[in-house]
Order: structure tokens, then C-alpha cells, then sequence
């Protein structure tokens, strides 16, 4: 045991100490903090005034144009940084001609967007043809804007003939709401933002995701760890002192708490940052517990997977196609935390629940998702996943004694099942 | 007293026979060498004694008796392939392995300092491993074989790609364990090494004792037929001899070869007094030439 402390001891310093781990973990959440903070600040300031968006109109009812020109007019006196700019298109001899010349003028780059108004869209049931020419993702919000107000002028002169206030009509539509959050007790509620209900949406993942990224990050780390006292045979100076066991162990250990240590710093900081922009997220103390609980387990799983993986490769180079199963597992929820966060009580979260390597990250899931995971199927969940550990590391620990003083080729998995059968 | 003892071991990787039914006693307080031609089973042997590989059968006994544990703590093991952390300082590399290896805390830091003054790396202290030359390196990876003072100190060729100044510094720390009551076994391919350091030999070939024993008794088991008189006078009565098989002169004095069962003495007192006799040699096998011998015998 002491043996296990002095390596587990020397893996935590160590890893402290490298180049990688510190741009890594503590650079990391400041970099992302900093993209977030700037890009919301940088998109609401004026990015400077942009080419006007002119959108060609050839209005056959003949009642319309007035009406959008002078919307657009108010529109651009608002917003002098990207003007939408009104164009007549009109031969009175030749409606035809004029929509041959809008799309010419389309295609030509003159316009940005046309429109061609029919006849009878104030009276009947014409409608508004909107014509584009490789629209730029960059114009689709503005492009939206301009229909939206062309239409906006089309209800407005339908409700003038048909003798409606469309004043009313506005007040009619409108139905404000209010998204309340209430508390524990009676008097304790509050208006919640749109961001807050985006953060609650976040919060799974962030959890699902501290787990991915403390499993797969410093996991690699077992794995470089293994392959470099093999490589360069300090393996044997070490088990002249210490039992495989004992130094699987006291990797598995140290690095186990780099990642506690780590995602401690993460979620601090991501906490941090969400009272700082004013969010409130209530988390409970006990998806804490269960993040360090589902955490050690699913690392010290994927520890001795790797460090046995490391034990029977000579080179990392070798090492990646056995790494590839055990990563694309772990993809799976992370391609559909989307579904799995809309139903946690759902057949397919409840399957992936009891799939021992991916369980730590679909539990925590839909712990952070829904408040009504059963007890039974945490409880399941654990001891399921406890036991796969057990498995994993008697299984890692015959293959690291077997496989860590073999070099040049690879065992293959039959020779490896063979060690495992002796023992 | 034996610090180890090996009886009957073998081990073999799949088809090949690594070490067969290999008996050796290595006494306490000696320097024991290990030699043997290249694949002979030397490092596969001492991979068993340290708990690195098992023997497939036979046993191997340290220090009479004693747990795996106590036993871990008291051998200090310098592989032959040679590695430590590269990113590691010096100062912590043997800090590190000295709690490995059970030294009490307390005690780390100043057998650290003694040591980096012993191999002269006290100014290499706080360098990280990567920085070192080669030769200091060796030295590096020696201290941390033996920074825990072990009983037994075991030795894969601790003499390859060394200096004569480090081979000497070298000898001396293992020539002053061994005075101070120490075992040390090494193996080596080079006869010279052992002929100067080693008190005992085992000589090993395919996995299998040849030859075992004190270096003094091998020596003399082993002397060949043949003496080398350098004389005034007439050489002719050299051929005259009984017990003389044939004569040979090699630069300025004559080599003889003498008959089955004779004996130099006889030899020597059959000249004296009939010439002048300068000087008189049994000549003896070097250890080189009895490994030739042996080895070459066993592989034809």
C-alpha cells in the first residue's frame, strides 16, 4: 500500500509538472471563458456599416410598394450599419419584361432579393414570390428581416380594406408570457432569462462532459505513462521494487486524482462564470457526490483498460487501434445526449445506463436531467459498474504482469486470452 | 551462509529453452559473476531472481528464507538495458526510487547527497535526466540500483560502454560493498571484468551450468600441460627430458609441453643445476581461454 501511495504520489506531481496538462486544464476554461465573454460582446457591438441590402420590388397590385419603401426607410434610419434599401422595378406596358429585368439584375448582382408582389394579394389570395441568387449565410437574417416587413405591410393594407384596425389586430396578437421559476417555498420565485433555460439545457452535458473529458484526457495520460516505462525499460528497475499490481494501482490512483482535481477547477469555474454573467444555476449537493461516484469509477475502469492496452503496445502509434473501440463506446452518448436529456427515463437511456464503460457518463446524464431517475437503477447502476471495475482491473493487472517485459510484437488477442487462462 | 540459491530452474518462452535445470549458490559477502556468451540465459536468470519473470519450475531462495517483500527491499536490480524518466531531475530520480525502495524518509535526502557526491553528479543535481552524457547516466542508474543499500546487489554488464575512469570508480564502490559485507552478482560476456573483480563464477551456455566455483580453484583445475622456461646454456637438454612431450621455442624462451601426468616439478628439478634457469612459468588458461574451450566445446 505504501508502495502504491509513493507512485500514486509521484504520477500526481508529475503530470502537474508537464507542458501539455497545464496549457490544458488550466488554460482551457479561460480560453473558453474568453470566446464566450468576447463573442457576446463583440457580435453586440456595431461591427462597423456593412453594404445595404437592396431588395428589388416589382409590385403588380400596385398598392404595396408605397408601404414597404417606407418601412424599409425606417428601417435603414435605425439601423445605418446595414441598411435594407428599397428598389421599384415597374414597366406598366410590360409586367413580364420588368420580372425578366429583376432577375437579371438578381443574377447580376444589383439586387440582393426579389420580390414580385401579385395582383390581387391585398383583395384575394395572391401571394409574394421571393426570389434569391446564391443568398451568403451572412444575409439570411436580413433577408428575413425584409419579408418579414414586406408582409408586415401586406397585412397592414388587407386590414385597411377589409376595415380592421390593424392596430387592434396587434394588440390582439400580442400575449406576453413571463417564464417563472419557483422554489422550495411559498414566496420564493423568480423571472427566469433566456440564457438561464439555455445553461439548464447545458447543465447534463457539462457534467456528461467534465466525465468524457477527465476519463479520455488524463486516461491517455495511463497510457503515454505505461508506454514510455516500457519503451525505455525503467519497467524493470521498477518491478525489481514494486509488484505490477502495486504500479498499475499507483498510476490508476495518482491520475485519478488529477482528474478530481481538475474537474474540481472546471466546474468552479464554470459556476463561477454563470453567477458572474448573473445565471443562477441550482445544482444539489448530491449530482456532486454522484459526479465523484460515477467519475472514480468509470476512470479507474478506463485506467486499467488503458494501462493494460499500454502494457501490450511498444509505441503509442501501436497503441491506437486498441484505444479506437474503447473511445468510439464512448461517443455514443455523447452523439445523443440531445435525445437521452428529452427522455432520462426513456428505454434507450435506461439501456445505455447498464453498459458498464459507458455507464458513469449516461447516469450522470440523466441525473442532471430529470429529478425522478429511480433510486433502483442508480443503486443498480453503481454496483453493476463497481463490479466491471473489479473485472477490468484483475483482468488489466494479468495482462500488464504478462505483457509489460514483451517487446516487439504485439500479442495477438488470442495469446492474450491464453494469459489470462494460465493465471 | 548463501545469499542465494538457485535449484533446478527452468524457464523457457514458448519452444525455446531459456534456462535449463539451473542449480547455483551464490555466497554471502561475494562478488559473483554471471558469464556466459550472448543469449546463454544470464539476463532471463537474473530476471527470475528479482520477481520480474517466474520460473516455470525449480526454486529460487534469497537470503536462506524471507517474504517477496523484505526480499524486494534488500536487492537492488540494474537491468542491462538501461532507462529512467528522461524528464526527471537527477536529485529527484534517486529521491524517488530510495522511497520505492523502502528507505525511511527521513533518511532519503542524505543518502541522495551521499550518493551524487560518490558518483560525482552533485553538480548534475538538479539537471533533468535527459541532460546527462551517457557515461553519467550509467552512474545515475548504478546509485539508484544501490541507494537503498541493498544485501544483494545484482548487476546486468555494469561495465558496458563505460570510461576507464568511471569502470574504475565503478569497481571500487562495488569492491567496498563487498568488503563491507555485501553479495554482488553480475553478469558479464567480457572475462576480463571478471577475472579481476569476481571471487566466484557461474559459467553459463544454452541455459545450462558449465562450469561453477571460486575463480582460484577453476584457475588451477584448469592449468594446461604446458611451461615456459627462459634458460642460459644449452636448450638441447630440453629435449632430453622424460617428461617432456614436445618443445617449442617462442621468441627468446621455449615452451614445454609435457607428457600426460607430468609433473612441472619434476621438471623444474630436473634442469636445476644443469643450465641456469632465468625464469620458470606454469602456464595457466585465462579465463577467456577456458571460456573459449568450454563454450566452444559445448556449442560444436
Amino acid at each position: 500500500m505504501r508502495n502504491i501511495l509513493v507512485i500514486a504520489r509521484c504520477e500526481f506531481i508529475e503530470m502537474l509538472k508537464t507542458k501539455t496538462f497545464v496549457i490544458s486544464t488550466l488554460f482551457a476554461p479561460l480560453i473558453m471563458g474568453g470566446i464566450m465573454y468576447f463573442s457576446s460582446k463583440l457580435v453586440t457591438q456595431p461591427p462597423g456599416a456593412r453594404a445595404p441590402f437592396i431588395v428589388g420590388v416589382t409590385d403588380l397590385s400596385g398598392g404595396l410598394a408605397g408601404d414597404i419603401e417606407g418601412r424599409f426607410a425606417e428601417y435603414s434610419k435605425k439601423n445605418s450599419d446595414r441598411q435594407i434599401l428599397f428598389r421599384a422595378i415597374e414597366n406598366a406596358n410590360d409586367p413580364n419584361a420588368a420580372q425578366k429585368q429583376g432577375k437579371a439584375d438578381l443574377r447580376a448582382g444589383g439586387i440582393n432579393a426579389y420580390a414580385v408582389i401579385d395582383k390581387d394579394i391585398i383583395s384575394g389570395a395572391g401571394k409574394m414570390s421571393l426570389y434569391t441568387y446564391k443568398t451568403k449565410p451572412s444575409d439570411m437574417d436580413i433577408f428575413q428581416t425584409a419579408e418579414n416587413m414586406m408582409t408586415g405591410a401586406a397585412v397592414e393594407q388587407r386590414c385597411n380594406a377589409k376595415n380592421i384596425s390593424s392596430s387592434l389586430l396587434r394588440e390582439i396578437r400580442y400575449v406576453p408570457t413571463e417564464h417563472v421559476e419557483i422554489g422550495e417555498s411559498a414566496n420564493q420565485q423568480r423571472v427566469q432569462k433566456q440564457a438561464e433555460m439555455i445553461t439548464r439545457m447545458m447543465v447534463p452535458f457539462f457534467f456528461m462532459f467534465m466525465i468524457y473529458m477527465g476519463i479520455m484526457v488524463i486516461g491517455q495520460q495511463i497510457l503515454s505513462s505505461v508506454i514510455e516505462e516500457k519503451s525505455s525499460r525503467i519497467i524493470e528497475i521498477l518491478l525489481s521494487a514494486v509488484s505490477p499490481f502495486e504500479l498499475m494501482a499507483g498510476k490508476i490512483l495518482g491520475l485519478t486524482g488529477i482528474g478530481l482535481a481538475v474537474m474540481a477547477l472546471w466546474t468552479a469555474t464554470a459556476y463561477g462564470t454563470a453567477r458572474w454573467q448573473g445565471l443562477a444555476v441550482d445544482i444539489s449537493g448530491m449530482m456532486f457526490f454522484y459526479l465523484v461516484v460515477y467519475y472514480i469509477l468509470g476512470f479507474v475502469f478506463f485506467g486499467a483498460l488503458l494501462a493494460g492496452i499500454g502494457a501490450v503496445c511498444n509505441t503509442l502509434k501501436e497503441s491506437q487501434s486498441l484505444m479506437t473501440p474503447a473511445v468510439m463506446i464512448c461517443i455514443v452518448p455523447m452523439i445523443s445526449w440531445f435525445n437521452l436529456v428529452q427522455s432520462p427515463n426513456g428505454l434507450f437511456a435506461r439501456v445505455l445506463s447498464f453498459i458498464p464503460p459507458i455507464t458513469p457518463l449516461v447516469m450522470m446524464l440523466r441525473l442532471s436531467a430529470a429529478s425522478n431517475i429511480p433510486i433502483v437503477e442508480i443503486v443498480v447502476s453503481i454496483v453493476l459498474m463497481a463490479v466491471s471495475v473489479l473485472v477490468a482491473v484483475w483482468v488489466a493487472a494479468k495482462v500488464f504482469r504478462a505483457g509489460i517485459l514483451m517487446y516487439g510484437k504485439r500479442p495477438s488477442f488470442r495469446e492474450i486470452f491464453r494469459w489470462l487462462r494460465q493465471s | 551462509m548463501y545469499a542465494l540459491e538457485l535449484n533446478n530452474v527452468c524457464k523457457s518462452f514458448g519452444q525455446v529453452h531459456a534456462v535449463e535445470g539451473l542449480s547455483v549458490k551464490v555466497p554471502v559477502g561475494s562478488i559473483y559473476g554471471f558469464l556466459g556468451p550472448n543469449g546463454a540465459g544470464k539476463t532471463t536468470t537474473l530476471r527470475m531472481v528479482v520477481n520480474i519473470l517466474r520460473p516455470d519450475s525449480g526454486s529460487i531462495t534469497l537470503f536462506e528464507n524471507g517474504t517477496e517483500k523484505q526480499t524486494r527491499n534488500h536487492v537492488g536490480y540494474m537491468p542491462e538495458e538501461r532507462g529512467l524518466y528522461r524528464k526527471m531531475t537527477v536529485r529527484k530520480t534517486l529521491t524517488y526510487f530510495a522511497s520505492l525502495k523502502g528507505v525511511p524518509a527521513n533518511e532519503i535526502s542524505r543518502n541522495v547527497s551521499q550518493w551524487l557526491e560518490r558518483i560525482e553528479l552533485g553538480k548534475w543535481a538538479d539537471k533533468k535526466v535527459e541532460d546527462l552524457s551517457r557515461g553519467m547516466h550509467q552512474k545515475l542508474q548504478f546509485a539508484v540500483t544501490v541507494i537503498n543499500a541493498p544485501s544483494l546487489v545484482i548487476l546486468d554488464e555494469p561495465f558496458a560502454g563505460l570510461d576507464p575512469l568511471n569502470y574504475e570508480m565503478m569497481k571500487n564502490i562495488i569492491l567496498e560493498m563487498r568488503d563491507a559485507g555485501k553479495t554482488i552478482l553480475f553478469s558479464t560476456h567480457i572475462m576480463h571484468e571478471a577475472e579481476t573483480l569476481c571471487d566466484s563464477i557461474l559459467l553459463i551456455n544454452k541455459g545450462k551450468n558449465i562450469l561453477d566455483g571460486r575463480l582460484s580453484d577453476i584457475r588451477s583445475r584448469n592449468h594446461s600441460d604446458s611451461v615456459l622456461v627462459e634458460l642460459d646454456g644449452d636448450a638441447g637438454i630440453l629435449g632430453t627430458l622424460p617428461m617432456a612431450a614436445g618443445v617449442r621455442p617462442r621468441q627468446n624462451q621455449m615452451e614445454i609441453t609435457l607428457k600426460q601426468g607430468g609433473d612441472p616439478q619434476e621438471l623444474l628439478a630436473a634442469l636445476a643445476g644443469k643450465v641456469r634457469i632465468r625464469r620458470f612459468e606454469i602456464k595457466t588458461h585465462s579465463l577467456h581461454e577456458i571460456f573459449i574451450q568450454l563454450v566452444g566445446a559445448d556449442n560444436a
